[in-house]
């Protein structure tokens, strides 16, 4: 249990960084040219750390589907949604949205066991706990009249 | 209301990206699955930039070198988010993943570094974040 949510908050930790150095990026730049340097920046570097670590063995893409191909797209897609939510419901309300929809995808993910991964069942305390989080959300993001950074490049 | 489903999908995209990458990582290897999903989208982001020329490529030379680099990122983000999904579910990864990103930004606009307009503390946020981690704990019973 720890290893993992040691690894989803470091994961989380990077987004929030990341987020804050592509929207810089994303001040100058626009939103295509700094989505496909942060995208090629990650395929680099996954790239150089798979050599270090595996070596030849990270070019060796064994029972390649055809789909696999095409699942970097959906990135594309999260940068076309964030971009115009965010044009179209001013960044705060968009972003309340785009979290609250993380969450609940994610759940049914785990209850459905979707794309052939492991099956978590699915119990009314996950509801009840992927609520108080959404609540939590909305009143970290609402409450006190904070003004919002606009951060429209938002990783997985 | 289109904007809500922009964003809702937006979000959605967010948590499928994670699963597929999961879900890819089974046949091929994590590292390679990184490599593979940042590459395709690496490539479709270029294709559009190409069509819609909504930003220059020389405006890069105007950032911060550190800033440029972020996306390096993406390489430990992507490796870390399939192992946890692996590990503790989807739900889990998502919760923690979200909770940790809101509290770095939380502490990087109170402090103001890297440039953005610095942000007082509030009751609400120390209450948001609260609410938050109680909800993980509920997730666990």
């Amino acid at each position: 249990m720890i290893p993992g949510l040691l690894m989803a908050i470091a994961a989380g930790s990077l987004v929030g960084l990341q987020n804050i150095f592509n929207s810089k990026v994303n001040e100058r730049a626009g939103s295509w040219a700094t989505t496909a340097l942060v995208l090629g920046m990650g395929f680099a570097a996954s790239l150089t750390i798979g050599f270090i670590l595996e070596g030849k063995r990270i070019f060796t893409l064994q029972n390649m589907q055809p789909w696999y191909w095409i699942s970097g797209m959906i990135g594309v897609g999260v940068v076309i949604c964030l971009v115009q939510g965010v044009k179209r419901l001013g960044p705060t309300y968009a972003i309340l949205i785009v979290l609250t929809s993380q969450l609940v995808l994610a759940l049914l993910f785990d209850s459905l066991g979707l794309l052939g991964l492991d099956k978590v069942p699915f119990t009314f305390n996950k509801l009840l706990g992927v609520l108080a989080i959404v609540g939590g959300v909305i009143v970290f993001k609402i409450g006190g009249g904070r003004k919002f950074q606009k951060s429209v490049v938002q990783r997985k | 209301m289109r904007g809500s489903l922009f964003a809702f999908f937006g979000g959605a995209f967010i948590t499928l990206q994670g699963v597929a990458n999961a879900r890819i990582s089974q046949d091929i290897g994590t590292w390679q699955a990184a490599m593979i999903t940042q590459f395709t989208g690496f490539i479709t982001a270029l294709m559009i930039l190409l069509f819609v020329r909504d930003g220059e490529w020389q405006q890069f030379k105007q950032v911060k070198p550190l800033y440029l680099i972020g996306g390096a990122f993406g390489a430990v983000i992507v490796f870390s988010n399939v192992t946890a999904i692996h590990q503790i579910g989807v739900t889990y990864t998502i919760s923690a993943l979200l909770i940790a990103q809101l509290c770095l930004t939380f502490v990087i606009d109170i402090n103001g570094w890297f440039g953005v307009v610095k942000q007082k503390m509030r009751l609400p946020q120390f209450v948001g974040i609260g609410m938050m981690i109680a909800g993980v704990m509920i997730l666990r019973f």
